[in-house]
């Protein structure tokens, strides 16, 4: 019990500890592409920011407005994170650094990572807004859209390793990363777009949409609960990079450095890549959006896994 | 199909254009300043604030009668022996459009515009600044928060 909960605590921690980092870095890495410095007050370029930021939404009220479905909207935020949270069971930072080696681990995270879109058009439908409701719905059909395409380019991994577990996946790269094969290269980059996707990341955020959506399904949340979704958004892409790492780049193997530091470069470096994206990329249509899905990376994913079987078979 | 393959083909190349040019962007130096602790040094032709040589002004009032809102005021006294000697040279910030004409207009280049732009106040007393005085724009050259 005492040890469930120090790993509940540790995990909860690290959670937090790389929500702020990386929004401290999005900031950053926006500022950089703009050519601007970005956050320079608060400590040492900025660093402390998002402490002062979570300070400010701590303290601020928490607006209920009247006409909003109470008991949804309420527990919206609660489904957008425990599922980001839970996701962290079976990813495998180091050799035995991980809380459950599930023999479904990969399953599993998507299993729970998919309940997240609950959350969303919980929000979405419990904030009695036409803006929101359309966020909540945009996402649901995005995230049904993309899953297709991620679950398949999982497959091919899955049929090469021959195993669910994420600890057995990394020990089948001790040769040669998976990104090295040809057939899982193709997989990685179905897998990194549909990922996109699926957290709602520019150039796939038409769920929320400043412009159009007003910020879609958070658009009537603000203090701690706000603080929640962004939490969850954080988290949600950390986690994609770790699955990324793991099934793609060998997960916490590499020379002289400890596992977990060789784990974190290459979710970070993923996460980065992901940042850089973000700031190139307009927004695209969601028409557009459906038809990447449907009519590019669902064709490509299926053949990919087909070449894969008979690369297999061969 | 041929439409489907040409897209394929040609979109991902333009997407990595566009990373090159932000990858290009991210490494290169922020063009934007630290202010208030860096400052953007004023072009020549900026006009700030109407300021004063005394030494150099022959009280010829050709400033005073080009201001188009009459924000310049002046007084002289003569001594017995005719010489001239500033007595007040009032300069009424409120009322100035910022043309510059009154340092087009001076013989002796005593009136000009300096280079100072920040000028916000906290009443309307501090807009009225007499240009005899020695620390005139102490208050902006070296603002502090009251």
């Amino acid at each position: 019990m005492l040890t469930m909960m120090i790993t509940g605590a540790v995990v909860l921690g690290f959670i937090s500890f790389s929500s702020m980092f990386l929004i401290w870095w999005e900031r950053k890495v926006s500022a950089h592409i703009q050519t601007r410095f970005g956050p320079m007050r608060v400590g040492w370029h900025g660093v402390l920011q998002p402490i002062a930021d979570a300070v400010k939404l701590l303290l601020k009220e928490d607006i209920v407005p009247c006409s909003v479905d109470k008991r949804v909207w309420w527990l919206a935020p609660f489904f957008v994170v425990v599922p980001s949270v839970m996701a962290f069971v079976s990813i495998p930072f180091g050799k035995n650094l991980i809380a459950k080696d599930l023999n479904v681990g990969i399953l599993y995270i998507i299993a729970v990572t998919s309940v997240g879109i609950l959350g969303i058009f919980m929000a979405g439908w419990g904030s009695n807004n036409k803006y929101s409701l359309l966020g909540g719905m945009r996402s649901a059909a995005q995230i049904i859209s993309y899953e297709i395409p991620l679950i398949l380019s999982i497959v091919t991994v899955v049929m090469f390793s021959g195993s669910l577990s994420m600890q057995k996946i990394v020990e089948a790269q001790a040769k040669c990363w998976f990104i090295f094969k040809p057939c899982l290269a193709v997989a990685f980059l179905v897998y990194i777009i549909s990922a996109t996707a699926e957290v709602n990341r520019t150039p796939f955020d038409i769920p929320e949409a400043e412009s159009e959506l007003v910020a879609g399904f958070h658009t009537e949340y603000s203090g701690m609960k706000f603080a929640m979704f962004f939490i969850a958004e954080y988290t949600n892409m950390f986690i994609i990079s770790a699955i990324a790492t793991t099934l793609f780049l060998g997960g916490w193997r590499g020379p002289l450095l400890p596992p977990v530091l060789w784990f974190l470069i290459k979710t970070y470096g993923i996460i980065f890549v992901l940042m850089w994206v973000r700031w190139t990329f307009p927004r695209v249509r969601v028409d557009q959006l459906m038809g990447l899905a449907w009519k590019v990376l669902t064709p490509i994913a299926f053949v990919n896994l087909a070449l894969a079987g008979w690369l297999l078979l061969k | 199909m041929k439409h489907y393959l040409k897209n394929l083909i040609l979109g991902p190349i333009s997407l990595i254009q566009g990373l090159i040019v932000t990858f290009k962007n991210l490494v290169s130096r922020a063009i934007t300043l630290q202010y208030p602790t860096q400052k953007q040094p004023m072009t020549p032709a900026f006009r700030g604030l109407v300021d004063l040589r005394p030494d150099k002004c022959i009280m010829c009032y050709q400033c005073v009668k080009i201001c188009p809102t009459g924000c310049l005021a002046i007084r002289h006294e003569e001594s017995p022996e005719k010489k001239k000697s500033l007595v007040t040279f009032e300069y009424n910030m409120e009322l100035c459009c910022f043309c510059g004409l009154c340092e087009q207009v001076c013989p002796t280049i005593a009136v000009y515009m300096n280079k100072i732009y920040e000028i916000a106040v906290y009443s309307r007393k501090e807009l009225h600044i007499n240009l005899l005085s020695t620390d005139k724009y102490a208050q902006w050259a070296n603002p502090t928060v009251k």
